[in-house]
Order: structure tokens, then sequence, then C-alpha cells
């Protein structure tokens, strides 16, 4: 605080000895001195920003897209109700860089948030590496908290035996397609029950590339994930193990795809930044493979009428590969952690119960979202979420048998991370043969193993 | 003046008997020597000494040149203090923890020269820093050429100069997004991409276009082009600056000599620039080093991880410091970029340095 | 004379189409910024370029004030830029003139230590840095910002090299006139330095006015948020509003030019050299 002030004198000093020297040099002057003096004075009051009632705990909770979320409200709203004497304050730290910032943040001794948000594994990873997460196994065992309900999730985000976040959200993928475009060719929707030499066909079925009114079989956004992760599916192989052979076939397949005009081509959606929901909402694209999360956003969007050309939407399970059951997919959580040094641990755990909780996953699902605690009441609630396609099949897209993680953890989760995005870029540009990008995973991946 | 002390007459004589011969005898080397350069720094050694005896028989406390280092340091000191406390020390930090093992969280421990050893094993690395080095040759001639063009062009007195400079600053103050945006679909990589589509009129086989920003030999070309455009209206505003400095007078002389536009530009314009040109060509060196955001906006793609083939120091720092948290790392790479253009600032500072005497 | 007038004139004629050239490539991107800005996010990347927007959507500009607090973004920018600049400008060109104008002990290392440390990119020193202003309890407050970007090397080092270029004869006459070293600087050498002050104020105005990481690092609270943080909120997880950015970055370009334009007038030949013997 004493710094602080004499910075601020200092600062003041200074300007006072400028606007001397300039002898009224300009008015801009002037109102920088002006705005500089009440900052000096208006900062020591300005620090507690939240009117906290006489006894009221306030807590701070890190996310991001504050506006554009739909559930931090109620979740937020509905705690409060059942804890009167505790207070959530929301700090949006923006979505782009988000656990960037998170990190730098919580990193060193001064940060003072109680609860935090944890965007993907790899910001997980980071954090449980630095220390500064909490570890919820002794909250778990001790308020008796039944971990099933998680579908095995939890068991894949431990680190060392020891769980430091608890997932509340729980996005998979699944098979986005227009039905008008299938109308037009007429050819039946996809099934739920695909696999991806049927899959495949379809795509190819569906194409026409008369120039100036192509249509795209297939649409793959340029993630990793999104054809990368095909390989992955059949439970057999991991994306951290250091051999990536099993990818091959994949490969080969969109590649191919890309080649005839099938799906479009990687490199010029990288370069042009196309969004996939851009992408889809052209009305061209008959199959699109996304996350869970495109749901809300496309029936919302097709609602205020900005999408006019894939209002006749569907969804289907992710095709799987021969002699798999359908219904194995990728998934992506959504967690929160309580940092090592939270000014109060445990009002914080009782939040984070709260909202990872049936409590939490009703709340969430109300707003379209998929919570990682899911059971069948629940995918009732979002299928009948307003703008959810009707029809059964999409319905029944909603059950999952098996969930990987995107991206499994261990403490290389971020360093195999750049390999495998680069490998994947130079595979879909061209750049390297699939052999060639497969032998550099190879490589790279086991050098970083060995570290 | 309180500076003044009382003068005992027997030290004030030590004094003096001790630093007049030696006066005496500076004066004396001065008149013989013969190199101007050493007659100079002789001469100054004497003022050094004239001013003692001075201090000696006044008795006053500081000397004249401790007044004026005081007056000096009263200029300095209003953006010294806050540089120092917050640009140096933090950057004396990051020196401290090249030899480091740091997350920022957990204990620091000392690495010795760990750090640099895996630098030289990490492929990333020594992409980046080839990378880094090809777009510093590249880029650095191109727009110091580029911007002085620009800056002597519209330095004449010609119809609508307002709006010409005021354009040329454009690429760089709109927002990266857009610039990023627009030239990405210049030289898209379809074959209907308008800059494809030309090489493709011009007989440049279908298969043989190439990718651009998404093509690893073609990707640090694309980003030299771009830097390019975008920075030249930058470094034209300083040079125009410059221009500004030139005596008029010198070239109604020339004018009078029948001296021709490059002949005034070639005997005038540019050695007048100099400072300026310096000034410039480091600026532009270091800020060339430090490229970061126009790779990662032009092939970067929605993932935001660059290639080997495109990548760049800083983004490697970043990735260090910022993804894995190694900050020890970071540092080390960050001392290899420095020590690099430390290097080349020396050079250009001894030209300089060599030019002006 | 006749063969000589019709050669510049075709000169003449050569300069102006290559200008128009020029300013034709540096427009370009203002110009799609124009058209993304009135179209519907899903149409803005859409390849090939659609110039103009078939049913522009005037809203976006509309739009941008209620989905956020623009106005106190714009407020909170313009805050920092004028102080920032005003601090740099004031101690920059003080700080150049001892090391332009004035022998003291000391001065090649202390310049040394500017320069170096324009070579070391922030995000190496990013991270102490924070930790250290949110130990004086800086963090989240806008003056971690100014103080920042305030005393820049950058700046002393350009205001130096521009001091350099005027005569020290001046300084000389002025000094045995009788004139303190601070008079000097008051009396001479800012009125002879405007074309670089207005630089150095153009470079400091657009750094601060577009700086990014700065702001996403120190500042948490909304209302203490910035302009291209707010810019950022268009960018969400799961989709981002391109049209909306470009319409609020065309805005954010405004005062920038009338920063440029405004100043652009002090770079005209002769204000330097008026008065100057060389």
């Amino acid at each position: 605080m004493k710094k602080r002030r004499l910075i601020s004198l200092m600062m003041a000093t200074v300007m006072a000895g400028g606007l001397v020297a300039c002898g009224g040099g300009g008015n801009d002057n002037e109102a920088a001195a002006t705005t500089a003096a009440k900052e000096g004075g208006g900062e020591a009051t300005a620090a507690e920003t939240v009117a906290a009632a006489e006894g009221q705990t306030v807590m701070k909770w890190s996310i991001w897209d504050k506006d554009l979320t739909l559930y931090y409200q109620p979740l937020i709203e509905e705690f409060e109700k059942q804890n009167p004497d505790l207070k959530i304050e929301l700090v949006d730290l923006g979505s782009s860089d988000y656990q960037t910032v998170l990190a730098t943040q919580l990193t060193g001794s001064g940060s003072d948030f109680d609860i935090v948000t944890i965007k993907d594994v790899p910001g997980y990873t980071t954090l449980v590496n630095k220390g500064v997460l909490e570890p919820l196994d002794a909250y778990i065992s001790g308020d008796g908290v039944d971990l099933g309900g998680y579908k095995g999730l939890t068991d894949q985000i431990q680190v060392d035996g020891k769980l430091y976040e608890l997932p509340f959200r729980s996005d998979f993928w699944v098979l986005y397609y227009n039905k008008d475009v299938f109308d037009a060719a007429g050819v039946d929707y996809p099934t739920n029950d695909m696999t991806f030499d049927q899959y495949d066909a379809l795509a190819r079925q569906l194409t026409v590339d008369t120039p100036g009114q192509e249509v795209y079989g297939a649409h793959y956004h340029t993630w990793r994930s999104a054809v990368q992760l095909f390989g992955i599916l059949d439970g057999k192989n991991n994306i951290l193990d250091g051999n990536y052979d099993f990818l091959k076939p994949y490969y080969e397949m969109a590649l191919a795809q890309q080649e005839d005009g099938v799906c479009q081509d990687y490199a010029t959606l990288k370069t042009s930044n196309l969004h996939y929901s851009g992408a889809f909402s052209q009305g061209n694209v008959a199959m699109m493979n996304m996350g869970t999360w495109f749901l809300s956003t496309l029936a919302e969007k097709i609602k205020t009428g900005e999408y006019t050309d894939c209002t006749n939407w569907g969804i289907a399970k992710y095709p799987h590969a021969e002699g798999v059951e359908p219904g194995s997919t990728l998934a992506t959580i959504t967690a929160l952690s309580i940092p090592a040094n939270a000014p109060h641990k445990e009002d914080a755990w009782k939040f984070v119960k709260f909202v990872c909780g049936e409590e939490g996953a009703e709340i969430l699902a109300s707003t379209g979202n998929i919570p990682a605690l899911m059971n069948d009441d629940i995918a009732g609630m979002i299928s009948a979420m307003e703008g959810f396609p009707e029809d059964e099949a999409s319905k029944e897209a909603l059950q999952t048998a098996n969930l990987y993680l995107e991206m499994p953890v261990s403490n290389k989760s971020s360093e195999i991370e750049i390999v495998l995005n680069e490998a994947h870029d130079n595979i879909m540009t061209g750049n390297s043969t699939i052999d060639e990008g497969i032998g550099d995973m190879n490589e790279k991946v086991s050098a970083v193993l060995a570290q | 003046m309180g500076k003044t002390k009382t003068i005992d007459p027997a030290v004030v004589q030590k004094k003096l008997s001790l630093l007049e011969p030696r006066l005496a005898e500076l004066q004396r080397q001065a008149e013989a020597e013969a190199d101007p350069k050493k007659k100079l720094r002789l001469g100054r050694q004497a003022d050094r000494m004239r001013d003692k005896i001075r201090q000696a028989k006044t008795g006053e406390r500081f000397s004249r040149q401790a007044k004026r280092d005081m007056v000096a340091y009263s200029f300095i000191a209003p953006n010294f203090i806050g540089f120092a406390v917050f640009t140096l020390g933090p950057v004396i930090f990051a020196f401290v923890l090249a030899f480091l093992k740091w997350d920022g969280n957990n204990a620091m421990e000392f690495a010795g020269l760990e750090n640099f050893a895996l630098m030289f094993g990490n492929k990333r690395f020594l992409a980046s820093l080839r990378n880094t080095v090809i777009y510093c040759l590249a880029t650095v001639p191109f727009t110091l050429a580029a911007a002085l063009a620009l800056a002597v062009l519209l330095n004449q007195k010609i119809k609508g100069r307002n709006f010409f400079r005021t354009v040329s600053f454009f690429p760089y103050v709109a927002s990266l997004v857009a610039v990023a945006a627009v030239w990405n679909m210049l030289f898209s990589p379809a074959k209907s991409g308008p800059v494809n589509m030309i090489l493709y009129n011009l007989g440049v086989g279908a298969k043989s276009l190439p990718k651009w920003s998404a093509d690893k030999n073609w990707v640090m070309f694309t980003v030299v082009m771009f830097s390019v455009w975008k920075n030249m209206g930058y470094y034209m505003v300083i040079y125009l600056a410059g221009l500004q400095g030139i005596n008029g007078e010198l070239y109604e002389a020339c004018g009078l000599d029948g001296a021709n536009t490059w002949q005034r530009f070639w005997y005038i314009t540019l050695p007048q620039l100099r400072p300026t040109t310096f000034f410039v060509t480091i600026i532009l060196t270091i800020n060339c080093f430090k490229v970061y955001d126009i790779v990662y906006m032009l092939a970067g793609g929605n993932t935001g991880v660059l290639n080997e083939s495109a990548i760049v120091l800083v983004y490697h720092i970043y990735e260090e410091a910022f993804r894995n948290w190694n900050l020890g790392y970071a540092s080390a790479c960050a001392m290899v970029l420095f020590l690099m253009v430390l290097a080349i600032t020396l050079v250009q500072f001894r030209g300089e340095k060599k030019y002006a005497n | 004379m006749k063969i000589k007038n019709t050669k510049t004139r075709a000169m003449r004629a050569v300069l102006y189409v290559v200008l128009a050239v020029l300013a034709l490539v540096m427009l370009v991107p203002f110009v799609w910024m124009l058209s993304a800005s009135l179209k519907l996010d899903k149409d803005v990347f859409i390849f090939p370029i659609e110039w103009i927007p078939k049913n522009p959507r005037w809203q976006n500009y509309g739009d941008i004030w209620s989905k956020i607090p623009l106005s106190t973004f714009v407020l909170n920018t313009g805050k920092l830029t004028i102080i920032v600049t005003f601090l740099q400008l004031l101690t920059s060109s003080f700080a150049a003139y001892a090391f332009a104008k004035l022998d003291f002990k000391g001065k090649d290392l202390l310049f040394l230590a500017y320069i170096a440390t324009i070579a070391v990119p922030w995000q190496v020193y990013m991270v102490p840095q924070f930790m250290m202003m949110r130990s004086m309890g800086l963090a989240d407050t806008h003056l971690a910002i100014i103080c920042l970007q305030a005393f820049s090397a950058f700046g002393v080092f350009m205001m130096k090299q521009f001091y350099e270029g005027i005569p020290t004869e001046l300084c000389e006459a002025a000094r045995i006139d009788g004139m303190t070293e601070y008079q000097i600087w008051y009396r001479i050498m800012l009125p002879l330095s405007k074309p670089s002050l207005s630089t150095l104020t153009i470079f400091t105005f657009v750094n601060t006015w577009n700086d990014f990481l700065g702001p996403l690092i120190y500042l948490t609270t909304e209302s203490k948020k910035t302009l291209q943080l707010g810019l950022r909120m268009f960018i969400s997880q799961f989709g981002s509003e391109y049209g909306l950015i470009m319409a609020a970055s065309v805005l954010s370009l405004i005062p920038v030019l009338v920063v440029f334009l405004s100043l652009q007038k002090y770079f005209v030949e002769g204000v330097a050299a008026s008065g100057v013997k060389g």
C-alpha cells in the first residue's frame, strides 16, 4: 500500500512539473493530469468492488464468456439462495487466452481466487504440475460424493492417483447433418450405427463438384481432433503412447476425400480462418463432425434468423470402426478446481460440489448444455430444448457408450499436444506425406516421453 | 553557498603543488602529439585538471563536472526511475532465470547451463532460430528501402500528399485480424485465389501453385512480403520526421551547382538522414527479431500452433513460457535472442561512431 | 526547356500512377474491414470475398454498444492513452536531452541499459513483472498499465536520435547567453523537435490504444477493461462475431486517424531548419 502511494505521489510530482514546464501547453495535458490525480486518490477505495452485506463471504470464480454462457447466473442464484452467507463474484478472463491468463494469475502467492474453471486438459496438467491446485480427494471422501455418475471421466483426470478437478460440463462429438441436402439428393439420413466405410461412401454419394454449386459430403474443421482422433475410438490405441501408426487409414480417408472434393481443402480453410459454424450454415455441407457445444449455438442462431440454410438439421452418433459398439466418441470436459492458496477453501468446496452435482447438472441441462453428470432424465431435458431436432434418432444420438478424452491426462500433455498439432497440419496441407507425418509424431513424442 | 568549505591555505598549496605540474605535463604532451584523436583526449584530460585546480582554489565541494552530472541525472531521472523499476528490474531477473529451472511456483533450482544445452537439442528451437534469421535478413533491407523511398516521395509537394501519407500508415494501424485476413485471401492457397489465378493464367500448373502461408516452402516468403507491406508506413513516419530536420539551404546551395535529383538525394538527403537511418535500422532489426504476432496470425490457423516451417523465436519463447511453463528455458532462449541483437546493435553503433568521426 | 517540361510532366504522371496503385494496395484491408463490418458472422470469411454485402447489416454498429459496455471501454482506453502519451513525451524528451547534449558519467552504460531492454521480448519478463506489480498492489489497476507503458526505452532512443540532429552550437550559444539546461530544453529543443515529438505522439498513441497483452494480463474487472479487450469479448469459446469485431475495429480507427491527421502538419519541410544555421 505504501509503495503504491509513493508511486502515485511520484507520478503527481512529475505531472505537476510537466505542467509548470509546459506553461499550459494544451488542454489535453491538463485533463491528463487531473485524471491521474483522481486515479492516485481513487484507487484505494475502488479495490473492493462487490458490495458484500454484513457477515457475507465473497468468493471469486474465474470464468470466460460471462454474457454468452447462460448457466452462470442461474447456478449462482440457486447456490446463493441455499447459502445466504456466501456470495459469488464472477471474474471474466476472456475466452481466447483463458488458460494463459489464469495460470499467470495463479502464479506466486498473491492470487485471491476461490474457485477456478479449467478449460482443457493441457491447461489442467499445467496447473497441477505447477502445484497451484488443491487435491479434492479429502473433500470428496469427507462428504461421501459418489463419482460413479461421471462414467469413468474422473478416473481419466487423476494425476498420480489424486483428483484436482471435478467436471461439471462434458461435451462429446457427434455427427451433425443437414437434412435438406440429403433430401435434395434423395439419400437416406445417416444412422446411429455407421462404420467408417459406410460414412465415407455416404459422404461421396452426396458430393456435387459442379463449379459454383458445390456440395460437400463431409466437413472437417481444422482442429486435429476432427480427423486424427477417429483413430482412438476403437479403444485399442492411445494418443499418448508414442506410436501413431494406427492413424494411417483415417488420414488416408480424409486426404482422399479432400483430393476428390468431398470435403473442403484444409489449407484454404486454415488460411481463411473459416469457423465451422460458418461452413455448416452455408447449407452446402451434408455432414460435419463437431462437439455437442454446437447444439445450443445452432438452435439459437436458427431461432434468431441468422442461419437460414441449415434450419433442417439432425445429429447422429459418431461413425465407428468395424466390430466396435456404436456410441464411442470423444469427450472434452470443463471442470472446477480450488487453488491451493484460496482464501475460503471449505466454502469453495461447497460451491464445487453444488455445480458438479445433480442440482448443477439440471441447471446446465435446462440451458441446453451437457453436464458431466449425465443420466436419462438429463438427456431428456436436453433433447426437449427448444430447437433440438424432433426425430427419435437425433435424441438417441445423445446416448454414448464410451467417452475418450480429446487429450488424456499426462504431465507431458501440453508438449505432446504441440507435436500432434504440428504433424496434423503437415499431413493435411500436404507438406508431408502421411508416413512422414506419422514418423515425425512417433519420433518426437518418444523424445518428449523420454525426457 | 553552503558548498564552500573554509579554506586552509596550506592544504590548497599542497594540492596545487601536486596538480599544477601534472597539468603542465599534459599540455606539453598535447602540443607534441600529432594524432588529432589523441590530442583531443589529452586536451580533455587537461580541462579536467584545470577544473580540479579551480576547485582546490575556491574550495567548492563539487567540481563543475559533478554539477554537470547532477543536472544531467535530473533530466534522466523521471524516465529512468520508472524504467528501472518496471522494466529493467524484471529484465535483469529474467536474465538470472536463464540459469534456473522455474515454473513460476515451485522452488527455483539452479540449472547452470542446462537450459542452453536443452535448447540446442530442441528441433523447434533450431527451426525457430533459422526462420527468425531468414526473416530478419529478408525483411530489414526491404523495409528500410521501401520506407525511405516512400518518405522521400511523400515529402515532395504533390497533390493529395496528406491523403497518401495517411493511407500508407493504414496497414500499420488497422486491426491485425483484418489485414491478415485480407492478405490470406489474396494469397489463398486455392486455385481460385486472386494471386494464384494470375499465376495459373501465366502458365503455372495447377498442381504446382504455391499454397503460400500453408506451404512450408513459401510461408516465410509470404510472411516477409506481408510484414514489409504492413510496416513500411511506420518507418516512413520516422523518416518523414527526419527529413524535416534537413536544412533547406543545403538543397538551395546544391541547386545552384546544377545537381540533379539523384545527386541531391545521394549527397545531401542520405548523409543528413544518418541519425534517423541508424535509429530505424536498430529498431527495425530488433523488431524483426521479436516478430511474433504477424506470423501467428498468418500461419497459425485456428489452433494457433506454428509449424517448424514458420515458427519464430518469440513464438517458441511464448510457447515454452505459457504452455509448458518452463520459464528458465524460455529466458535462456531470450538470452540467445538478446545476444544476437546486441551483437548486431554494437556493430551498428561502432559503424555510426566511425562515421561520425 | 520545353523538352524538360514534358519530361517532368511524364515523370509526374508516372509518380501519380505509382502512388494510386500503392494507395489501393494499402486501402484494401480497410475496405475489407468496412465490408465485413456490415455482414453476419457466418459470411465474413466466405471465399471468394463479397466486397459489397447484399444485405448490409447497419445494426452491427448499434449492437456493439449494447452487447458489451463499449463506451466504458472507450473511456478507459482514452484515459490511459492520453496519460501514457503525455508522460511518455515528457519524460522521454527530457531524458533524451541529457543523452544527446550533455556529458556525464555513466552515459554510455545507462544508454546501453535502455537499448538492451528493447531487445528483450516482453513475454520473457512478463511473469516476474506481473508478480512484482501485484506485490505493489497494482494488479487490476490502470496505474499498472500506465507504469508499464509510460517509461519506454523506445521513446528515449528515438528522441535522442532526433536531438542529435539539432546543431550543438545552438545549445552552446544559449549557455553563453546564460540559459540553464532546463531553459535550453524548453526554449530551444522542444520547439525545434516538433516533427519528432509528433512522431512519438503518434506511435505512443497507437501502441497504447491498440495494446492488448498488457491489459489482458493486468485488468480483470470489467469496468476497468480497455477497447482491445472488449473486441475480444466478441470472440467466445464456440464462435466469434467477426461482423461486430470489424464494426468496432472501424470505429476504433477513428481516434488514431484523427491524431495522425492533426499532427501531420508538423511533417512539413523547414519547420526544424528555420532559424538554424547548419
